[in-house]
């Protein structure tokens, strides 16, 4: 029983399901009953995949020990490429095929440029955040081009189910979700990424090709922020050039909620779902308590310090708990 | 025994959670309960940190005070973000709201939830930014607001009348937001104006820039000042905001006289009023947010009330001038202009 509890409580998503559900009580409380009604689940469904693929995008390169600050920026990228090549007289497979090789070729570069100059990811990152939105901004000519009709948006917009509670996307998200999570806990580059993430000489004396793991995460993580871009502009049917600005900062919050390290090595796909899941219940909740709109970001801010404490508390008595051979 | 503590430790950690988050949310204003008051949401695309806004909020909360309604003002987290402003609508839509009032900063991104509420009987009004296309582009019932090309078109109009009388004019448009709705249509007002001008005065050198300068203060001064550093024979810069009284502080730091670049833009803040005291902003437009915020509630009190129909609004492309600037500021700091 014991050594059950010490590898629960040692799972870095624990903190992150626990807070979720005292919070979804408190706003089912607030909100009158209506925080789960049918209609805001759909709601809240319907928006968790966009933020959620670009959490497990990010809560993988950070287990690698790596950041990656041009996902918001990419998230706007990949649908105004893919919008300005149909509009140029692409067919949508080829224009989508485009939009995801930019996205890769700034994974691409992110990853190249802070390998080979052995600069932090955080800082390459950050250029890249400013030179992916002024591109973003420079190929739309500063309007946003009009979608085609030919895009199969119905592939992720559709509802679904009984009393379609989801869109297609959620499932496009959880097939992605659970072939990341088989990928790190289930394969070879799986045990790769956590170890050069925790100790990445010790990664390299073992054989772990460090630099070809790392280059991977980047491009995995720039081409989920496109596809989550693509979804979102699917929805709203317009690509807009200011989408996703200030995603690169929730994504973060999210793995780190979820239990990812910041210094790499730690962390669950589970627990960036669990984070990107916590931030949109946050967010919703707030709306539907009715709270200032001035004290916002302050709710926002503090849950998620929040989060994080509880999350490191519950570590810290896991480890003290004594279990007998 | 201390794994009993430990589970205590635990229960109680779980139990402060549940209180901070309780008196979190406690702490927030609650509207008082009467038989079916009007409940209306107002849920647009800025940020608390845009004191244009802190006006409409103004408007808006004055007018549900005198109808005694339950209201909500729903700001985004980053400033023009239409994504959050559509999650907080659909967050805001469960609540089943008698009137919903939005901006419409984006052609298509706001029309199927606009589609949505309409079929579930919510009363939709516009208020601030209008589609393109008004009331053949979208379902909202009624547009509050100003025109904003007109407006732009009446400012450069009005800037013109103090162009130097001689020499060379060269204009520069900052694009506070490209691709959204006001943004845009403000600086093709301007543009157009003064493509009439250029054709109106064929024997003066007039070029007209357009540049990306941003919806945050900073960002703007640092952009602007830097075009103005690298280009000192500038006549004149128009914002498609407010963000100019930042460019203005700017050259007031360089020691630039007032009047050597004339500065103009949109909408009345106590930083623009300010610097027009200072003479660095010579015309200023004023689309009157505090109406923008009151008159929606007021309309949608009647269709709700009586079944009157939203009617569209011009909140006005009122010209301020320095002269005016006595009379106005009081207001501007009660955010009333």
């Amino acid at each position: 029983m014991k050594r059950l509890l010490k590898l629960y409580m040692a799972r870095p998503e624990l903190a992150g399901i626990v807070l979720l559900v005292v919070l979804l009580g408190v706003f089912q409380f607030r909100s009158d009953g209506v925080f789960l009604n049918q209609q805001n689940i759909r709601g809240v469904m319907g928006l968790l995949p966009e933020m959620g693929l670009v959490a497990i995008g990010v809560t993988l390169l950070m287990i690698c020990g790596e950041f990656d600050l041009s996902v918001g920026s990419v998230f706007a990228l990949m649908p105004m490429t893919l919008a300005v090549a149909m509009n140029a007289g692409l067919p949508f497979l080829p224009a989508m095929l485009l939009g995801f090789l930019v996205c890769a070729a700034i994974g691409f570069v992110n990853g190249y440029v802070t390998i080979q100059f052995n600069i932090p990811s955080f800082i390459t990152t950050l250029g890249m955040l400013f030179m992916a939105r002024s591109l973003t901004v420079v190929i739309s000519g500063g309007f946003p081009p009009l979608l085609s009709s030919d895009i199969p948006a119905d592939l992720f917009t559709t509802y679904v189910g009984p009393g379609e509670l989801f869109r297609l996307s959620f499932f496009w998200f959880l097939g992605i979700a659970i072939l990341a999570s088989w990928l790190l806990a289930r394969t070879n580059f799986g045990n790769w990424i956590k170890a050069v993430g925790g100790f990445q000489e010790a990664a390299a004396a073992n054989g772990i090709p460090v630099r070809r793991v790392k280059m991977i995460c980047f491009i995995l993580c720039s081409m989920l922020a496109g596809f989550a871009g693509m979804i979102q502009v699917f929805r709203l049917g317009s690509p807009l050039p200011s989408l996703g600005e200030g995603l690169e900062l929730q994504a973060v919050a999210a793995a780190v909620i979820g239990g990812t390290a910041l210094t790499g090595g730690i962390g669950t796909i589970l627990g960036g779902i669990v984070g990107a899941l916590l931030i949109r219940v946050i967010d919703n909740g707030l709306v539907l308590s009715q709270v200032d709109a001035n004290w916002f970001k302050f709710a926002v801010g503090f849950l998620t310090i929040f989060a994080v404490v509880v999350n490191a508390g519950l570590i810290a008595v896991a480890k003290k708990i004594k279990v007998g051979s | 025994m201390r794994l009993d503590k430990i589970i205590r430790q635990l229960g109680k950690g779980s139990a402060l959670a549940a209180l901070v988050g309780a008196s979190l949310m406690l702490a927030a204003p609650a509207a008082v309960a009467q038989d079916e008051p009007l409940d209306v949401v107002f849920a647009h695309h800025s940020s608390a940190s845009n004191p244009f806004w802190q006006a409409v909020k103004k408007g808006f909360d004055d007018a549900c005070q005198k109808l005694s309604a339950e209201c909500q003002m729903l700001f985004t987290q980053n400033e023009g973000s239409i994504e959050q402003q559509v999650a907080n609508i659909q967050a805001a839509m469960a609540r089943g709201p008698d009137a919903l009032i939005i901006t419409i900063v984006d052609d298509q991104a706001l029309d199927q939830i606009v589609a949505d509420a309409r079929a579930q009987g919510v009363i939709v009004i516009a208020s601030n930014v209008d589609d393109t296309e008004g009331a053949d582009g979208n379902e909202r019932q009624a547009f509050i607001g100003q025109g904003f090309v007109a407006a732009g078109h009446a400012l450069g109009k009005a800037m013109a009348e103090r162009f130097p009388a001689e020499g060379p004019i060269s204009a520069v448009v900052g694009v506070s937001a490209p691709g959204q709705n006001w943004s845009e249509q403000r600086a093709q007002g301007i543009m157009e104006y003064l493509e009439e001008y250029k054709a109106a005065n064929p024997d003066r050198e007039v070029s007209i820039e357009r540049l990306d300068t941003g919806t945050e203060g900073a960002v703007v001064a640092d952009r602007v000042g830097s075009y103005l550093n690298a280009n000192p024979d500038t006549t004149v810069y128009f914002d498609t905001g407010l963000w100019h009284a930042y460019v203005a502080r700017v050259l007031a730091d360089r020691g630039v006289p007032p009047g050597k670049v004339l500065l103009g833009g949109f909408d009345i803040v106590a930083e623009v009023l300010q610097q027009m005291e200072a003479g660095y902003i010579q015309v200023q437009v004023d689309q009157q947010p505090y109406m923008q915020g009151f008159m929606p509630v007021m309309e949608a009190y009647l269709a709700k009330s009586f079944g009157l129909s939203p009617a569209d609004i011009n909140t006005g492309t009122g010209l301020v001038y320095p002269e005016d600037v006595e009379a106005i500021m009081p207001l501007a700091t009660q955010g009333l202009r």
